[in-house]
């Protein structure tokens, strides 16, 4: 089933013309109207009706997240502060916050993005969708509650935390499908086995996680705990919010709305666009939003694009599942190494628990890491040898996935700090 | 055949002293004790008067334990006392994986806890049964003694 079978499904070269089109007045726009834009382009000496073809978006400039805190709070909107009617903000971990402004427009396309995304994994307009990501400022909790909304399925706007509370809603109101972070799927499933609830004896069939990478290996964990099919959604509030891309029931990448966005694949370092299949950094362009346009923004998370055709029938190209985030990356003696490598290695050795921290150090010149693994109950053995196989194999295994030697710690069970929203994987220590 | 509780812990200072208080709170009495360590992390071996009771109160305190078969045997109280049973163990080619002592309360002789393999339990309780002088107890036994 699809939401908008005529867009979702349109071919190849008629979707190109649309995005063409849209891209050449969307650029027009942020000349005319945003000084930030207009200096950029007469900087590289570039006009909008440089603009001819789809790959002569390769010619302009990038936009990244220090350019919206530069332009803190409003200064890369197009439109009057009358004309926007939401404003949301991504948490600022440095300085300022990043805002972003919606017009009724945008938020009627946000709508629609989101009921696509919703049934592409499944979801109907009998589903009961019990959305505990964050609302407020956060796109999370509102982006999909516009979209369940626009579904006409029924909506329970718990937003997160309170895992009691979740439970007890998920048992009593019937919820058949759920949208949270993955970790925080991983803690509901741990808790439901802590409670002695049996997953098969709620009605829940799937799961919407988003906000956070996580791996195959994570997904087939949640699936098998919690019963349920498990789909990897995308977004971020500087494009619109969840839902700029979504896991169809293939679940093998991502259809990113290209009505609305073009996505491309660059080298972090030079910069360069890479051929699809590549990995590399995202970067999308919205071609529709009114209220703050985005050109060529560097989403700094790692993936590939996917352009083979779906099986599902949509036209839209897919990315795959995010590798991680080019500012995650830890650079360890001179290897990039992404916690999702980490998390994998761990979950294919299966015994453990997909609870663990990295932490990294300098040690002299030398950086050191060490993965702090917490113990679960089928891997304790009363034996010191077999645990000290165990963190010999974890060892191996990690150094022959990302090449670098690290120090296996096994911790107490339930030692780490449980995260309800982000996990924090990683604790680099090093001073440089 | 004796259960032993064994918990995994961290190596560090108040790990020890959480698990101990957690069952004095809840009476729990410990007959028997042994820790092995390595440098991050050690195994606490117990030997409670009340098991179930015992895996009940530190599962309600987040702590994981597990459960293993062990054998008891009283010996005697003097030189080569051990020895005549490691000797028995050795000639079966058994190998003892880790051993501790217990200590009665009601006998003279010394009692000594060992695990060897699961594969070789049974061979092992026969051989000893077999050894004269070497009384091999059972739970009942062992927490009365």
């Amino acid at each position: 089933m699809y939401w908008n079978k005529s867009y979702e499904c349109m071919p190849r070269e008629k979707l190109q013309e649309l995005q063409l089109e849209r891209l050449k007045r969307m650029v027009a726009r942020i000349y005319h109207d945003v000084p930030f834009y207009r200096n950029k382009f007469q900087e590289n000496g570039i006009m909008p009706e440089d603009v001819r073809s789809l790959s002569d978006l390769q010619k302009l400039p990038f936009t990244t997240k220090v350019d919206l805190r530069d332009n803190y709070p409003y200064g890369l909107f197009t439109v009057p502060l009358e004309q926007i009617v939401r404003i949301h903000a991504s948490s600022g971990t440095t300085g300022k916050p990043t805002v972003v402004g919606y017009t009724r427009n945008d938020i009627a396309t946000w709508s629609e993005l989101m009921a696509r995304s919703l049934v592409a994994a499944g979801a109907r307009p009998h589903s009961v969708i019990q959305n505990a990501y964050g609302y407020g400022l956060f796109t999370g909790g509102l982006g999909v509650h516009y979209g369940a909304e626009r579904l006409g399925a029924s909506i329970i706007p718990i937003s997160g935390g309170n895992t009691a509370k979740q439970i007890m809603i998920m048992r009593d109101f019937g919820s058949t499908v759920m949208t949270c972070t993955p970790s925080y799927a991983i803690y509901l499933a741990e808790v439901l086995n802590d409670m002695d609830i049996d997953p098969e004896s709620l009605k829940l069939q799937i799961g919407i996680f988003g906000a956070e990478p996580w791996s195959e290996n994570i997904r087939k964990d949640i699936e098998r705990k919690l019963k349920i099919k498990a789909y990897d959604i995308y977004g971020l509030s500087e494009i619109m919010g969840p839902g700029v891309a979504i896991e169809c029931e293939c679940q093998n990448g991502l259809h990113i709305w290209e009505d609305h966005f073009i996505p491309e694949i660059i080298d972090p370092v030079t910069l360069k666009v890479l051929p699809h299949g590549s990995q590399g950094e995202l970067v999308i362009t919205t071609i529709t939003k009114e209220g703050i346009p985005i050109l060529r923004y560097r989403t700094r998370d790692i993936t590939r694009i996917i352009d083979e055709p779906c099986s599902c029938g949509r036209t839209h190209l897919r990315i795959s599942r995010l590798q991680g985030r080019t500012d995650d990356m830890l650079i360890i003696r001179g290897v990039n190494v992404f916690p999702t490598q980490i998390e994998s290695v761990l979950l294919e050795i299966g015994e453990v628990e997909p609870h663990y921290q990295i932490v990294v150090r300098r040690d002299g010149s030398l950086d050191t890491i060490e993965i702090k693994v917490e113990l679960s109950e089928t891997m304790f053995s009363d034996k010191i040898s077999n645990l000290e196989k165990l963190e010999r194999r974890i060892k191996d295994r990690i150094n022959s996935v990302t090449g670098i030697n690290a120090k296996i710690s096994l911790v107490e069970p339930k030692s780490l700090p449980r995260s309800e929203g982000k996990s924090q994987r990683v604790i680099d220590l090093r001073k440089i | 055949m004796i259960r032993q509780v064994s918990i995994f812990m961290e190596n560090h200072e108040g790990r020890l002293n959480n698990l101990l208080k957690i069952l004095a709170e809840n009476n729990i009495n410990i007959r028997s004790l042994n820790i092995a360590e390595t440098m991050d992390y050690g195994i606490v071996r117990l030997i409670l008067q009340e098991t179930d009771r015992g895996i009940e109160v530190l599962k309600k305190h987040d702590i994981m334990s597990t459960l293993t078969p062990v054998l008891a045997a009283e010996i005697s109280d003097q030189a080569g006392g051990l020895s005549i049973l490691v000797d028995a163990l050795t000639k079966e080619k058994i190998n003892i994986i880790y051993a501790y002592s217990f200590l009665p309360k009601k006998t003279d002789n010394a009692i000594i806890i060992m695990r060897v393999e699961d594969e070789v339990l049974k061979k092992a309780v026969a051989t000893l049964e077999a050894v004269p002088g070497i009384n091999l107890l059972n739970r009942e036994t062992l927490l009365l003694i």
